[in-house]
């Protein structure tokens, strides 16, 4: 007693929709993850701004959701719903279709099916409906029950009221409050011709979900319909075991038509041969996704109830679709249950299993066009979770959005599951990229007024400045790029403060298919900062301000290890200057003398006493990082460890080991539930910095303490500048609202290593050489506000600080 | 600069002849051990009667000395001969400015001693001040720092303002062990000398007097409370420093300089670079490496690589 897996993909056509539509509503329900990239035209650097991830959920799949339980009675056999027309004499299902009672109940391989009974074409007619239209009254004496086929084929009625009359139970239930009402595309005051209401009654019926289902309209005084569905459910014998398999990708059982005209012995062999092939799909289905202990709460909910009704069935069945969709898997779909009338029922699962992985390329207008970037780069920047073989998950597709979008190459990057037309249950993803202009450049300038002599502005005090940038990027397709940006604040002499950087990116220097992930870069550069060597203690005046300028080159190799943590190394060669407020090179610090006089000998600025150092050096730096967020927290360790090696190469063969090692670690204080919208744990930070430098050390090089990334309640550089460094501090964070607040104390100090400085800058620039200080905070966006008293003066002061102390 | 030639001592005449008699004795004292030429490198806190010290030794009002304020800005070298020995004292201005060391005059006062080589130095206080605190420390820091360590075994620490009547409930003997062991200390902390070491080499204190209403004893010596005459008693106590085996100290570019914090270690930068690489680097990357392994990978990254056996 079998019958076919086919008919549920003909609900629609039995519906009347007529249109192609795919043949399982899973299937057609399709996400479209999407990110959009604005290119901004205007600004210099490629600055992506990332849209947040939307999902665009397409009608279809809306449609699917209220897919239906259709069910198979006791009868026997089902007929093909191709027919449409419901086979005379069928005594299992009254006024239902599709099913016959051939062999009586004995057991055998009883189905149901599930699937959308709904049509698009219902789903577009309400929505036409929907629109405040208007209808026609149904010119009836108010409060008389009128049959369907009573009403005039010419009105559009409004129906107002939907009820449901379980005739079982003789109970009545308002509409939205039926477990059935998903199954009724009717609305409760849409408008619908008699038509309309005729399909749907069709509809209902030939779901599976009910033995007998009626519609009949009741008039109501203001000349619209009350609608009563009186139904009787579909119930089977109860099951006490239950068992779920993946049938994506099977090939569908070949249907053998059944002649209306078969005798008996050919229908027992027909429903025999029907059996041996389920069991046999079972045997060749593959193990599903869904863990045990949800079969196992199934198992509880068969066992509940004695009977297995059809409403039941529903349930199993959102329970189990519910599971997939909490756990992402998108294309997951119930399709049918088999087995029916059994001890055992079966869960048929189709879990979305890809089928081809689907790469293209669209050019401005959205069309399908070459692209210029190798499919590999590409490729490597997806979760293995999305070649074809796998299930299909949501978060596969939102990591591979992610990791594409972090190539920076695309303005708009969809991943798109779509179902495959030849292999049924099949999912093609389908990424599409529009890639960005390879070539941009940019050209933006500025007036400045700077105060003339008297501090007033002058027509010659407004300079013209500039920023002239351009950018070559995803060379032979291969994600190489040259970057270049020249920038003056003043144009006609720039001379002054000429920035530049040039800069080379290989990528995939191991290879395209290369699991190591090397990326060369080289770059020229020049960079202009106030020397935090060069200031003043706390009890100083003014110390003129020391610039330090570094032109060079730059040559690194950076290895990833993971999205955090990596290993570069590299050699730089560059040529520092350091300058004072009048742009003149200098040699010395200088210091206010309380006279007002400057005192000019202070410790020399370079190592070459010159005022310009030349030097070569190995640069290396190892990262690992392994936090992560928590409900927006970081959680986690980050330890870095940075080695300059002078090589002997410059002004007075500096040579030299400089190092430093950062140590983070991030507590979290109490287990949370993760999710959006969770508030965060309260998270520990302790934070230990050394650093040391021996050999040469120019004065511009020293370690400094104190500031908001080192001790925090001083200036930049107020506590000292030194050789050897060590930085000691700790945060406790707690959620508040929706951000946090913090507390912290934090100690750096010089380990007496200031005098090995040359000149001894601590010491000219009164520096106390340690500082302590302690305070609170409060997160505010980006801001962090935070009130920190510094220990050395036991003051303490309001700070707007931009990012993270670590 | 070129020391100025040296003048017949004269101011010695001026003083009372039991003091020139005693000054002799310990001049000829020093010719018998070959000392010929001795240096003496005043220091001190601005105000505390170091030019007015120097005028008392010499007999002679070389320094420029007012009431208050304090002349000195450069050092002065005042040298004297007296039957074939030289005595030369450098007058140094105050070390202290603002609240701080004035290390642009220990600068100079370096400079102005290139290449002379410093016999005693006479590190001038006051008794009548009760208090040391952490700005005397750091002068005497900087004066280590300047010329080493070695400098206070040929050191003395002047007490001037001798003539003091201590605070109420001391006795003068009390009061000047007090005053005088709190300096000692603080000498000993600045310069950073183990407390055995100091112990075995005791830097002397000194009193003295310069004021003009000093008491004189019979031969119009000054004289402190006690009754020794103060300014033998220095020249004895100088004397005896000379004599007491040290070497002196000689001022070249080196001790000026300081030692060169650049050239410390450099010797070890390879090994430093090897513990580094094998250590530190191969640490880290292995923690990175545990990381990988223990990612804790999302549920369906898990049952997609078949490890969930259907439990979750």
């Amino acid at each position: 007693m079998v019958f076919s897996a086919q008919h549920q993909a003909l609900g629609p056509q039995l519906a009347g929709a007529g249109t192609c539509r795919p043949r399982r509503p899973a299937a057609s329900s399709s996400s479209v993850i999407s990110a959009s990239l604005h290119e901004s035209g205007l600004s210099s650097q490629q600055t992506l701004s990332r849209k947040p991830l939307h999902w665009i959920r397409k009608k279809t799949l809306a449609l699917s959701s209220v897919s239906a339980v259709a069910a198979a009675a006791g009868g026997g056999f089902l007929f093909h719903l191709a027919s449409g027309t419901p086979p005379p004499g069928n005594p299992g299902g009254g006024g239902g279709w599709g099913w016959g009672s051939g062999g009586g109940g004995d057991g055998g391989g009883f189905w149901s099916h599930i699937f959308s009974p709904l049509s698009a074409i219902a789903e577009e007619d309400q929505t036409a409906a929907g629109g405040g239209q208007e209808w026609d009254s149904h010119g009836l004496p108010a409060n008389i029950v009128v049959q369907l086929n009573k009403l005039s084929g010419f009105k559009k009625y409004k129906i107002s009221e939907i009820f449901f009359f379980d005739r079982r139970k003789c109970t009545t239930v308002s509409g939205t409050e039926d477990s059935f009402f998903e199954m009724v595309s009717l609305r409760q005051g849409g408008v619908y011709t008699k038509a309309q209401l005729l399909k749907e009654l069709e509809t209902l019926a030939s779901c599976g979900m009910f033995e007998k289902v009626d519609l009949e309209g009741k008039t109501k005084p203001d000349g619209s319909l009350s609608l009563t569905v009186s139904f009787t459910e579909s119930t089977w014998q109860s099951a006490d075991s239950f068992r779920c398999i993946n049938v994506g990708l099977l090939p569908q059982s070949k249907q053998v038509e059944m002649d209306s005209d078969m005798t008996d012995r050919e229908k027992l062999q027909y429903f025999r041969s029907q059996e041996k092939d389920y069991k046999r799909r079972i045997e060749r289905s593959r193990p599903c996704l869904l863990p045990i202990p949800v079969q196992r709460e199934v198992l509880q909910m068969l066992r509940a109830q004695g009977k297995l009704s059809a409403r039941l069935l529903q349930r199993i069945r959102d329970k189990v679709q519910k599971w997939y969709q909490d756990e992402g898997y998108a294309c997951a779909q119930v399709v049918n249950f088999g087995n029916l009338n059994t001890r055992e029922i079966v869960c048929e699962v189709v879990e979305g299993d890809i089928t081809n992985l689907d790469i293209k390329f669209q050019d401005k207008l959205g069309n399908i066009c070459e692209g210029n970037t190798q499919l590999g780069v590409i490729r490597r920047e997806l979760p293995k979770q999305l070649r074809q073989g796998h299930v299909f998950n949501i978060e596969a597709g939102k990591q591979a959005l992610r990791n594409i979008n972090s190539l920076a190459l695309f303005s708009n990057i969809e991943v798109n599951p779509r179902p495959d037309e030849k292999n049924e249950g099949g999912i093609i993803v389908e990424i599409k990229l529009k890639e960005l202009e390879q070539r941009s450049s940019d050209v933006s300038t500025e007036w400045s007024i700077v105060p003339g002599h008297n501090g007033r502005p002058t027509l010659a005090s407004i300079q013209p400045g500039g920023t002239v940038t351009f950018e070559h990027r995803n060379i032979k397709g291969l994600n190489r790029s040259i970057h270049g940006s020249v920038a003056s604040s003043n144009i006609l002499n720039p001379q002054d403060d000429l920035a530049f950087k040039l800069e080379y990116v290989h990528p995939y220097l191991d290879g395209l298919y290369n699991p190591k992930n090397r990326t060369f870069r080289a770059s020229c550069f020049n960079s202009r900062k106030l020397s935090p060597v060069f200031t003043g203690g706390s009890v100083v005046e003014e110390v003129p301000p020391m610039w330090v300028d570094r032109v060079g080159f730059k040559a690194n190799v950076t290895e990833s290890f993971t999205q955090q943590s990596k290993l570069t190394y590299g050699l730089v060669l560059e040529e520092i200057t350091t300058r004072d407020e009048t742009n003149t090179i200098c040699t010395h610090g200088t210091r206010p003398l309380p006279s007002g006089a400057l005192s000019m000998d202070g410790p020399p600025t370079t190592l070459s006493g010159t005022g310009i150092d030349r030097m070569a050096f190995v640069q290396a730096n190892i990262t690992r990082d392994n936090t992560k967020f928590v409900n927006g927290a970081i959680v986690g360790e980050r330890n870095v460890f940075q080695l300059d090696q002078g090589l002997g190469i410059g002004s007075k063969f500096p040579f030299f080991n400089r190092h430093q090692l950062s140590v983070t670690r991030f507590f979290q204080l109490s287990a949370v539930k993760e999710g959006a919208g969770k508030p965060p744990p309260p998270v520990l930070v302790v934070h230990g910095r050394y650093g040391g430098c021996v050999g040469d050390l120019p004065g511009y090089d020293a370690f400094t303490l104190g500031g908001p990334y080192s001790v925090r309640g001083y200036n930049m550089g107020e506590l000292g500048a030194c050789r050897n460094i060590l930085e000691l501090a700790t945060e406790l964070r707690f959620p508040v609202l929706n951000t946090h607040m913090y507390a912290f104390a934090e100690h750096g100090t010089d380990l007496g290593s200031s005098k090995d400085v040359k000149g001894n800058p601590t010491e000219f620039f009164r520096k106390v050489g340690h500082g302590s200080s302690y305070g609170v905070g409060v997160k505010l966006g980006l801001v962090r506000m935070e009130y920190a008293v510094d220990h050395n003066a036991s003051t303490g002061a309001m700070f707007f600080r931009f990012g993270e102390r670590f | 600069m070129a020391s100025p030639a040296a003048r017949e001592w004269l101011g010695i005449q001026s003083l009372p002849g039991a003091t020139q008699t005693k000054l002799h004795e310990l001049l000829s004292k020093l010719k018998q051990e070959n000392v010929s030429t001795v240096t003496i490198l005043v220091m001190g806190k601005g105000g505390v009667g170091k030019s007015s010290t120097v005028n008392s030794i010499l007999g002679e009002r070389v320094a420029s000395v007012s009431a208050f304020q304090s002349e000195g800005l450069r050092p002065m070298m005042f040298s004297r001969t007296r039957a074939g020995f030289t005595l030369n004292i450098v007058d140094t201005p105050g070390l202290v400015e603002g609240g701080y060391v004035n290390e642009q005059a220990l600068d100079i006062i370096k400079r102005f001693l290139l290449n002379k080589t410093i016999d005693v130095l006479l590190y001038v206080d006051r008794l009548d001040s009760y208090r040391v605190d952490n700005l005397d420390r750091l002068v005497i820091k900087s004066i280590t720092d300047s010329f080493g360590k070695e400098i206070w075994k040929r050191g003395l620490l002047v007490l001037t303002h001798a003539q003091v009547s201590p605070p109420d409930g001391l006795d003068y003997a009390d009061f000047y062990a007090r005053r005088s062991e709190a300096l000692l200390k603080f000498i000993r902390l600045g310069a950073r000398i183990k407390k055995q070491e100091f112990q075995d080499s005791a830097v002397p204190v000194v009193l003295a007097e310069n004021s003009g209403r000093c008491k004189t004893n019979d031969s119009g010596e000054k004289v402190l409370p006690d009754g020794t005459a103060w300014i033998p008693n220095l020249v004895k106590e100088i004397t005896d420093v000379i004599l007491n085996g040290s070497s002196p100290i000689t001022v070249d570019q080196k001790l000026i300089d300081g030692p060169n914090p650049n050239d410390q270690g450099k010797f070890f930068i390879p090994l430093i670079l090897a513990f580094q690489y094998f250590f530190v680097a191969k640490w880290i990357k292995r923690a990175i490496k545990n990381d990988i392994k223990n990612e804790s990978k999302p549920l369906w990254e898990l049952r997609d690589m078949g490890l969930a056996n259907r439990e979750f």
